[in-house]
């Protein structure tokens, strides 16, 4: 132990002390990392992965001046995480891929009401809650994504048609803890019910069986790969992805647009300000600028979403917007269906 | 002359309990919690998730085994029973993949397994097109990656189990007429079962216990139900539930593990000891023999590293090269000293006091002191949250909660080779300080801490290395601003970034190989 | 710390008798000063059901050496750590210099009883140097007196030359040496050694043994020292103590226990003995190879035993003797013969190691007591198995 024997040499007591001394000094200084670093930037804990909100922080850093300290986990931990915090938390503002996640966090308390004339005019009401303390950015439908080389187009009409036996190990879905499988989830509940619903989601089990995967670009890349032929996600990814393999063998289908459909799945990305943030005019900056045309065409370029925002195009590359009909389930009810959505799923035995 | 009365509290074992009551506390609460959730909820996860979750980490455990035992017990016979060139470079080589953290293997094998992978190019080759191989992300995918990850515990201890046998034993069998290879089934075998046992036992609570490479090949076990319930849900009951049947399922293999092991002592003991015999083989039997230990050492090794390695170099992972880069680094050091140092501060009066006053109350803190083996990352996550939000919810979201997490998971790891200096040490030496006028302060001073500094410092060094690797309690408790490496790792990994995961994966692996080489050369010198 | 420092070396002013080898035996006729060391009825116990040692009782004058003797698990090592302040006492109560240090209310720590103590495996500090070692218990003295007296001890003990070695880097009997220098170092009121000698080879054991002797005599120091080897005993002591079980059987000199041993554990314990039944008739004892004075004085009839030692039988070969010899160990020094009586009791019997009589010669017994030694026949219990009479 070649180790530990050149550090035999100190004396027991240098190195004690000097393990006292380095405990002492960390926990001293980073018991209160949270509020040492609230003093300058904000912080916010965003349910969005780092790859896609990182880069329009940084640009509204780079317009302001103004730091942001980016802590990126899955939304409904970071709820759970503010509510156990309560006022101590380091957080100043909260980004979610799911209206229903943002939803339950104003019912929590956990959100400041905003009365921005801003976000207002920006932001159809739709995609705001009732007393904005949540805000849409950015629009994503949930489609289905397939393999240009395995399946025609005509082959799927709804999301239902994915639960059909002829796709057995031929689909890939997001597992089950993600948000917006959940919303989507809760959505076919509030249009079918929830026995076609489970018919459904047994299916899909069935069907995709060890195809459960955690991120939507996985989903994707296995369809490009021809892994399977189909899969459910966001409709970014697809595009994203397109934007770096143009060649790739993928194509988006918007599903649900029969005669008397269910209209595509919609959910939003949001953000609301932390209740007990003490950075307010920073925060209220920063979704000023999120919703201002500059920070909207960041989402459509960058994202490849869909801006809420009128005045702003979404990437020229997405299916027209006003081509296709959306469900019309208000985004506010996600909060109470998901609960219900989340039994459903478990007795399913939905990964 | 002062005089005393019996002292009853002394501050050393106020420490110790203090230590225990931290460790235990946060189990109790889980505990609690699960058995105060709702039937309803109870009955729901029995009929939902628990039987497939159940099978599936015990169907996973067993395969691991069953692999593990074969690897393990045939590496061990070749590396002391037979000689060919190059045996004392197996002999080493065979425990780097304890180097590779699970989630690092299971990505490296996502890829090359994967659709479209190298392997898979390759069988195509042979078999025809369209032709498939397993998916890595399958229950055998999870088998061969956890096998290949932990068969060196087989290999280590039915290694120093054939070291320490009395060869005397087998002559016996060979002189009463009976063949080679029936005295190595006959006599051998039955003689090294309880180091196989305690090894395959090992292996199995390790596999119970994984997250990374569950998570990252998105195979459904207990611990990484547990880790889903808590990110996915909005209340803990359900995740408290599965941590409770994790927390029996892994104590049943680690009262297994116990057992075996003191069987093994009684097993070994007896008889002068002198080294086997080595067979020579000739070049036939070299090159399969090195064949097969070459397959091991690359699939479990070599090839993961040679291929991080170059993963590394690429243009994409030079870039993230950058001060973040260093800063986790930075975050991971830090945390990790931290986390070593308090573990050695709370472990070593738990550990002394088991060892030189074996009462009931001491032996019982050291026990508790072992729960953290039986606390998988996501259940000490668990644990320390939902105790912080009860009783001291400012410290929630700070480093403070993810250090204990630390200490609880790890302590088991720290007292491991701080007990062993404390037994090396005779009590005579510390009685000597006391008949030559120091008191029990100046003794700790002058010659127990002197005396167990290299154990101490072992002890710290594991802890350390343990805690930089660690994943899943890292995941759920880590402060704004505090990613890790490993968490970078598992970030990009899991979105198959392949090249952007390997620089934080590679400085992993390569820190873990001195650790790596401090604890075998324990196990080394003791065979 | 009331007692002054002195050195035993050389303060002249100390009380202590200087017994030479040959006083010791009358040493206990003369009636002591206060002692140094005093157990009163001292019982420990690990656990309650179980006492270790039992009302022991005896005390040590300034400048004597003790042995305590027993086999192992007698529970001498007990009496030491009692001593020493390792052990709480159950009952009774230890004095050190007219002290109370040990009762079932008072417990001195041991770093307050100014003992000294060699333990069987030395327990050298192995992190430090050999000089450090002696260095250690003299944290109170000022640097300078501190080298003086560390050299003192190094002279004292032949380790000159050997001060910055480690531990690890000695030999047994040096190593052996750096204990005691460290023990005596500090001055202790008693020293006490623990098997001293247990660890060496026979031959460094028996060199050692007289080394460590000379020294204890020239520097005055009160000593205990637990052996279960009786030769050790004898050597070393200035009187022994025998323990069995826990209990005191008897506490005298060296010669006393040989030849006058109280019970016959002892008689077997300190050396090869012999127990011939007899019977009591007319104030004799009346046993196959011959009559004793009946130092019991018991009454007509009663069934006792006499102890007789091999040195006291002597061979003389007859032709027609009806008395048998079994066995012969050579011994280099002697001769021990196993020789059975005609009633087939076995008895022992030294002789020269030049007489050398073949197996089954028939022989005389002359037995030349000097004393008798007599105990009642139902004393003879349990311990004395009498492992050797082959």
């Amino acid at each position: 132990m070649p180790f530990v024997r050149s550090l035999s040499g100190l004396s027991h007591r240098t190195i004690l002390s000097g393990f006292l001394l380095l405990f002492a000094a960390g926990l001293g200084f980073w018991s209160f990392v949270p509020s040492a670093l609230a003093a300058d930037p904000l912080t916010i804990y965003s349910g969005r992965s780092e790859r896609l909100i990182k880069p329009v922080l940084d640009s509204f850093t780079a317009n302001t001046g103004i730091s942001v300290e980016l802590l990126s986990s899955g939304t409904t931990e970071l709820v759970n995480r503010l509510k156990a915090e309560g006022d101590r938390t380091p957080a100043d503002l909260l980004i979610t891929n799911d209206a229903g996640s943002l939803e339950l966090a104003r019912m929590a308390g956990l959100l400041y009401p905003l009365n921005m004339q801003e976000v207002e005019q920006a932001i159809p009401t739709q995609f705001r809650a009732s007393d904005n303390a949540w805000i849409g950015l950015s629009g994503r439908f949930w489609v289905v994504v397939y393999n240009r080389t395995m399946v025609q187009p005509n082959q799927v009409k709804s999301l239902l048609d994915l639960a059909d036996p002829k796709w057995k190990n031929k689909i890939a879905i997001p597992n089950s803890g993600s948000e917006y499988l959940q919303a989507g989830v809760s959505i076919i509940r509030a249009t079918h019910g929830d026995e076609k619903t489970r018919q459904f989601l047994q299916g899909i089990k069935i069907n995709a069986d060890s195809q459960v995967y955690q991120k939507s670009s996985q989903i994707v890349d296995a369809v490009a790969k021809g892994q399977v032929a189909l899969g459910i996600v966001n409709h970014y990814y697809v595009y994203r992805h397109l934007a770096v393999q143009p060649d790739a063998p993928i194509a988006v289908l918007i599903p649900d647009q029969q005669e008397g459909g269910m209209g595509a799945i919609m959910n939003v990305a949001g953000i609301g300000v932390v209740k007990s943030s003490k950075h307010l005019d920073s925060a209220k900056q920063l979704v000023e600028f999120l919703v201002a045309q500059a920070g909207q065409k960041l989402f459509a370029d960058l994202d490849k979403e869909y801006p809420l925002r009128q005045d702003v195009k979404a990437d020229p590359a997405l299916v027209e917007r006003n081509s296709f009909r959306a469900a019309t389930i208000p985004l506010s009810k996600l909060a109470e269906l998901r609960e219900p959505t989340l039994v459903l799923i478990e007795q399913v035995g939905l990964r | 002359m002062t005089t005393f009365r019996h002292q009853l509290v002394s501050p050393l074992q106020l420490a110790a309990l203090a230590g225990a009551g931290m460790i235990l506390l946060p189990l109790g609460y889980v505990t609690a919690q699960a058995l105060s959730a709702d039937p309803a909820v109870w009955s729901r996860l029995w009929t939902t998730r628990i039987p497939e979750l159940l099978f599936n980490t015990v169907s996973l455990a067993a395969s691991v085994a069953v692999i593990t035992l074969a690897l393990g017990v045939s590496t061990a016979w070749l590396i002391t029973r037979v000689e060919f060139p190059g045996r004392r470079l197996w002999e080493g080589s065979l425990v780097l993949p304890l180097a590779m953290p699970t989630y690092v293997l299971a990505y490296v094998y996502s890829y090359l397994l994967g659709f479209g992978g190298p392997v898979e190019y390759l069988w195509q080759l042979v078999a025809g097109p369209q032709s498939r191989i397993f998916s890595p992300h399958s229950y055998w995918g999870a088998t061969l990656v956890m096998a290949l990850d932990t068969f060196p515990f087989v290999y280590l201890l039915s290694r120093s189990a054939l070291l320490s046998m009395n060869v005397s034993f087998e002559e016996v069998a060979r002189v009463s007429g009976v063949s080679r290879s029936s005295t190595f089934w006959r006599v051998t075998l039955p003689l090294m079962r309880p180091s196989i046992a305690a090894g395959v036992a090992l292996v199995i609570l390790y596999v119970v216990s994984d997250f990374g490479a569950v998570s990252m090949l998105r195979y459904q076990t207990l611990t990484y139900a547990v880790f889903q319930q808590m990110t996915g849900r909005s209340d803990n009951t359900a995740a408290s539930i599965l941590s409770l049947l994790l927390v029996v399922l892994a104590l049943i293999f680690l009262i297994t593990e116990r057992w075996f092991r003191q069987r093994s002592r009684f097993y070994q003991t007896g008889g002068r000891y002198r080294s086997p015999e080595r067979r020579r083989y000739g070049w036939f039997g070299t090159s399969i023999v090195t064949g097969y230990l070459g397959l091991i050492v690359s699939a479990a090794f070599a090839l993961p590293a040679l291929l991080l390695i170059q993963w590394s170099v690429s243009p994409e992972a030079q870039a993230t090269l950058d001060s973040r880069f260093f800063g986790f680094f930075w975050n991971s050091g830090t945390l990790a000293a931290c986390a070593a140092t308090g573990g050695v501060l709370i472990g070593l009066p738990i550990a002394y006091l088991a060892n030189r006053r074996p009462t009931l109350l001491n032996l019982g803190c050291l026990q508790a002191a072992y729960a953290g083996y039986v606390l998988p990352g996501p259940v000490a996550a668990l644990a320390v949250l939902v105790l912080f939000t009860k009783l001291a919810p400012v410290f929630y979201g700070s480093v403070v909660i993810l250090i204990v997490a630390y200490v609880i998971h790890f302590l088991p790891a720290g007292l491991q080779s701080l007990e062993p200096a404390l037994q090396h040490m005779s009590p005579n030496l510390e009685e000597a300080a006391r008949t030559l006028g120091l008191g029990m302060r100046d003794t700790w001073r002058r010659v127990t801490l002197p005396l167990v500094r290299n154990g101490f410092i072992l002890a710290w060094v594991l802890m350390f290395l343990q805690t930089m690797k660690e994943l899943p309690a890292t995941l759920l408790l880590r402060p704004v601003g505090f990613d890790t490496l490993a968490i970078r790792v598992w970030m990009e990994a899991s979105e198959e970034y392949y090249q952007l995961a390997a620089p934080s994966a590679l400085l992993i692996v390569l820190l873990s190989l001195p650790a790596l080489a401090l604890l075998v050369s324990k196990d080394w010198r003791a065979a | 710390m009331q007692r002054k420092d002195h050195d035993p070396v050389t303060s002249e002013h100390s009380t202590a008798r200087t017994p030479s080898q040959g006083s010791a035996f009358q040493g206990n006729l003369f009636t002591p000063a206060s002692p140094i060391l005093e157990l009163r009825h001292v019982s420990c116990a690990y656990d309650a059901g179980r006492p270790a040692i039992q009302e022991i009782s005896f005390a040590a004058r300034e400048g004597e050496i003790l042995c305590l003797l027993g086999p192992s698990g007698c529970g001498k090592t007990t009496v030491l750590r009692a001593i020493a302040g390792f052990e709480p006492v159950r009952s009774g109560q230890i004095f050190l210099s007219g002290q109370l240090v040990s009762s079932p209310d008072v417990m001195t720590p041991t770093e307050n009883r100014r003992v000294g103590m060699v333990f069987q495996e030395y327990a050298l500090f192995p992190h430090l140097r050999v000089q450090d070692n002696i260095a250690f218990g003299l944290h109170n003295l000022p640097r300078s007196e501190r080298f003086e007296r560390v050299q003192e001890m190094l002279r004292l003990t032949g380790l000159k030359g050997f001060e910055r070695r480690y531990p690890h880097e000695l030999s047994g009997g040096q190593q052996q040496r750096v204990a005691l220098a460290r023990a005596l170092a500090q001055n202790p009121v008693v020293l006490l050694l623990d098997e001293p000698f247990s660890n060496l080879d026979p031959d460094m054991a028996g060199r050692m043994r007289q080394e460590v002797h000379d020294l204890l005599r020239r520097t005055k120091t009160t000593t205990v020292l637990v052996t279960h080897d009786h030769d050790e005993a004898f050597a070393v002591a200035d009187r022994v103590a025998v323990l069995n079980q826990g209990r005191l059987e008897q506490f005298d000199t060296p010669e006393m226990m040989y030849h006058m041993p109280a019970t016959p554990f002892v008689a077997d314990f300190v050396g090869q003995a012999d127990f011939i039944p007899g019977t009591v008739s007319r104030g004799m004892v009346h046993t196959e190879i011959g009559e004793f004075p009946d130092t019991l004085q018991c009454f007509d009839g009663a069934a006792v035993v006499v102890m007789i030692r091999p040195d006291d039988i002597h061979l003389v070969p007859t032709e027609g003797a009806r008395s048998r010899v079994l066995t012969r160990q050579f011994r280099g020094s002697e001769n021990l013969y196993t020789i059975q009586l005609p009633s087939g009791q076995i008895v022992h019997s030294s002789e020269s190691s030049t007489s050398v009589y073949k197996e089954g010669t028939a022989v005389e017994l002359r037995v030349s007591a000097t004393h008798t030694v007599v105990f009642l026949n139902d004393q003879l219990t349990t311990p004395l198995s009498s492992p050797d009479g082959i």
